[in-house]
């Protein structure tokens, strides 16, 4: 009996123990069939079967419940072809794919900003799809927009869409400040007459500041669009000068530090301005605590019309305290009597090799999926839900019969906005750009913090990012005037 | 069967020894793969530049970089000051509302170690936007809201270099009592009430059998609680990743957390890996000194 027991008991623990070793087994082999899609296939004949894997956010409101239909239609399409989707939060899509990246069995396609492309060239684990992706399909694309997807002589994906990194502006609160917005919206406006109009926009009760002229989200995901979007029309379009020397140790850097120190000093933007995070600074226009806002994106215009129906309709999910609100883009101002450049942001299916070579029919396979979600229906409904311009031929056509209420001004501002959006850069080398990131994260942010709590002067800031950079880069890897 | 062969295996399944090194497998596997394997690998990866596809011996540069990365030797720096300033307030509020609890009839005293133990199974997350919403900088906060009573202007407090400490470790004073509650509580329920009545007899007020007797008889769950408090503290990572990200100018950059962008934002696993197993050396020796100190006079 109690050796019976004891056999009872080690089957059990045995058990135990395979389980966790099974779990790890199946893990691995789970990577390797997501691989596969690199590797596995690799003698696939063409028309063989063959899987593509992509990790998807939720691109727009109603794109992941679009995932059965995308796949359905790309099965219909191609029939050897099966596309299996994983969708994702947008909170866990970087690490999630971190993750796979890092165990060697990434996705074949992710959605995610092509500035992200460097970091992953870096570590080998993108797939050049130079050489797979047809005539065809590349000049189906705007070529500003494709130009972000690649990296040295690199293509390592298709762009979704190319969207202006803007100011969005309450239009009665702008009216009554006496700003001619039109004419901003096509003319735009340097530092000096932004700085005059947002303080027209504050409004004061006693002591109290009950609507600022400006707040922009400085906190969390947002610490980096704040100076990133300011110093492109300081005539530093990007962190590097063409000839590949960092920019930010330009004297005219230091003057938009000064610029933003001063717009606070001016009582035109909350002096808490560093704790302000994206979901607030969106709270705070809706519920008319400020004129402008940033960054604007032009799906935020949407968010306000639905906003605006609600409060309506007198539907209780309309945002606590908040007004009717018409949405106006706004571009954001120049400095230093430099040309307008606009920030935008170029997001788009990323293709990725596992730790095996993938083979020629698989990557043409991946090539065809990424094109099917990036191109055609399916980026014209994603573009059309998101309020973006569609940035591919077959797109464009695909929208005709979509329609939006977009306000007109605006869709002409956003256009305005983009035809001088900053150039691609694929011509930085990884290492550069990640030394560019690392620099950013660990100096600029943090002291661009301080400087937005009052804690350092302008002054400061620059000599602190200028020292940072010329440890980095060297001294003659930094511009010096 | 051979019978010789046959009677060695029957004597091994009635031998106790081998039963318990087949029960202690389980464990040993578990922690062998997840735990002596990452440690081993961590190790071999931080003389790495580690790369999915092929990873390359670097030798110490990565502990190099690390000694001269001014960033490293400041989140170490505030590391310690959110030790030093959580643990032992901690430990002393988990002490007070123990003793707190212990008089209370069984079924309050459950309902009481329940509650100080809700925060630990809540997700840190949802914990972090509560707090957020504590410390929103306007005037729609709720810290803010009551200072204003004093007459006190708005306070920044997740974004002034001034605050932001004070407000992860204010956030840590009120949010992670229950396990040493409730360790405290088992503690002095252990404690044989002859002391307490041979104290009675003697006329000892409160104060002289919390000194006298309740205080020595816990030392060796305070030693406990406090080895493990500062190794939690040391390793502390959510409430800087979630509240703060590390800001501002990297006043709450604490080890953990940078560690976490070395290897997660950056991809630099070996230098991520040198910077753990540096935290992990720091920690044995805090723990050592611990002992050392605090350990004499403890009889376990």
């Amino acid at each position: 009996m109690k050796t019976k027991s004891r056999v009872l008991a080690s089957v059990l623990a045995l058990g135990l123990s395979v389980t966790t070793l099974a779990a790890c087994s199946s893990n691995n082999n789970d990577n390797g069939s997501n691989n596969a899609g690199g590797a596995s296939n690799a003698g696939n004949a063409a028309g063989a079967k063959d899987t593509i894997t992509a990790l998807l956010p939720p691109v727009s409101p109603t794109y992941q419940e679009n995932f059965d239909q995308m796949a359905k239609d790309f099965n219909a399409k191609y029939p050897n072809l099966t596309l299996k989707i994983e969708p994702a939060s947008w909170e866990d899509m970087t690490q999630k794919l971190d993750t796979q990246v890092n165990a060697g069995s990434p996705p074949d396609i992710a959605f995610i900003g092509s500035d992200g492309i460097s970091k992953y060239v870096q570590q080998g684990m993108l797939m050049d799809i130079k050489d797979a992706a047809t005539p065809d399909m590349i000049s189906d694309f705007d070529t500003a927009p494709f130009e972000y997807m690649k990296n040295g002589a690199g293509i390592y994906g298709f762009p979704a869409y190319m969207e202006a990194h803007a100011l969005g502006g309450n239009k009665e609160f702008l009216e009554k400040a006496g700003i001619d917005y039109k004419n901003v919206q096509k003319n735009g406006w340097t530092y000096d007459e932004f700085r005059e109009a947002i303080k027209k926009g504050v409004v004061k009760e006693g002591n109290k500041t009950s609507r600022y002229g400006f707040v922009f989200a400085t906190a969390g995901v947002a610490s980096k669009d704040y100076l990133g979007v300011l110093v492109k029309g300081a005539g530093m379009p990007n962190a590097f000068t063409t000839d590949n020397k960092y920019a930010y140790t330009s004297k005219n850097y230091l003057e938009v530090l000064k610029d933003i120190r001063q717009l606070i000093d001016d009582g035109s933007m909350p002096k808490e301005l560093s704790s302000v995070d994206a979901g607030k600074r969106w709270n705070m226009f809706l519920t008319g605590q400020t004129m402008i806002t940033g960054k604007g994106l032009a799906t935020f215009e949407n968010s306000a019309n639905k906003n605006n129906e609600k409060i309506d309709a007198n539907d209780g999910s309309a945002v606590k305290g908040s007004i009717k609100t018409d949405y106006i883009v706004l571009p954001v101002p120049s400095f230093a009597g430099q040309p307008p450049v606009t920030t935008v942001a170029v997001d788009g299916y990323v293709t990725f090799r596992g730790k095996k070579e993938p083979s020629a029919e698989h990557k043409a396979n991946v090539v065809k999926a990424a094109y099917f979600l990036a191109s055609g229906k399916v980026a014209a409904t994603t573009n059309n839900d998101l309020f973006v311009a569609n940035i591919t031929k077959s797109g464009k056509t695909a929208a005709e019969g979509m329609t939006t209420n977009r306000n007109p001004d605006n869709v002409a501002a956003v256009g305005v906005l983009l035809s001088h959006a900053a150039p691609a850069r694929p011509d930085i080398p990884v290492e550069l750009g990640a030394k560019a990131i690392k620099l950013e994260d660990e100096v600029i942010v943090p002291k661009l913090q301080a400087l937005l709590a009052g804690e350092i002067s302008p002054e400061d800031m620059y000599d602190a990012v200028k020292k940072a950079a010329i440890d980095t880069f060297g001294e003659d890897g930094v511009v010096k005037e | 069967m051979n019978p010789t062969k046959k009677s060695f295996f029957r004597r091994r399944l009635e031998s106790d020894n081998s039963w318990g090194y087949a029960f202690i497998a389980v464990a040993l596997v578990v922690f062998a793969l997840f735990t002596a394997y990452p440690v081993a690998s961590a190790f071999i990866i931080s003389f790495q530049d580690y790369k999915p596809l092929g990873s390359t011996f670097i030798g110490f540069d990565n502990y190099a970089e690390t000694f001269k990365d001014a960033l490293f030797w400041k989140s170490i720096r505030n590391t310690i000051i959110y030790t030093i300033l959580t643990v032992p307030v901690a430990l002393l509020l988990s002490f007070a509302v123990a003793i707190l609890i212990l008089p209370l009839k069984k079924w309050m005293q459950t309902s009481f170690k329940a509650v100080y133990y809700l925060p630990a199974v809540a997700s840190g997350v949802a914990l972090s936007v509560v707090w957020l919403w504590i410390f929103d900088p306007m005037d729609t906060g709720i810290f803010n809201k009551l200072i204003s009573l004093f007459g006190i202007g708005n306070q920044n407090w997740l974004g002034s270099s001034s605050t932001a400490m004070f407000s992860l470790v204010f956030m840590a004073w009120l949010s992670s009592h229950g396990t040493s509650i409730i360790i405290y509580l088992a503690a002095l329920l252990g404690i044989d009430t002859s002391y307490y009545e041979a104290a009675d007899l003697d006329g000892a007020t409160f104060l002289q059998k919390l000194r006298y007797i309740v205080i020595p008889c816990l030392k060796p769950t305070t030693l406990f609680l406090l080895v493990t408090g500062v190794i939690g503290s040391f390793q502390v990572f959510q409430n800087a990743y979630l509240m703060t990200g590390g800001g501002p100018d990297n006043a709450t950059t604490m080890v953990g957390l940078l560690i976490f962008n070395n290897a997660f934002k950056y991809f630099e696993f070996g230098k991520a890996a040198a910077q753990s197993l540096l935290l992990a050396g720091l920690i044995a020796v805090v723990a050592l000194v611990q002992f050392k100190f605090f350990g004499k006079e403890v009889e376990y």
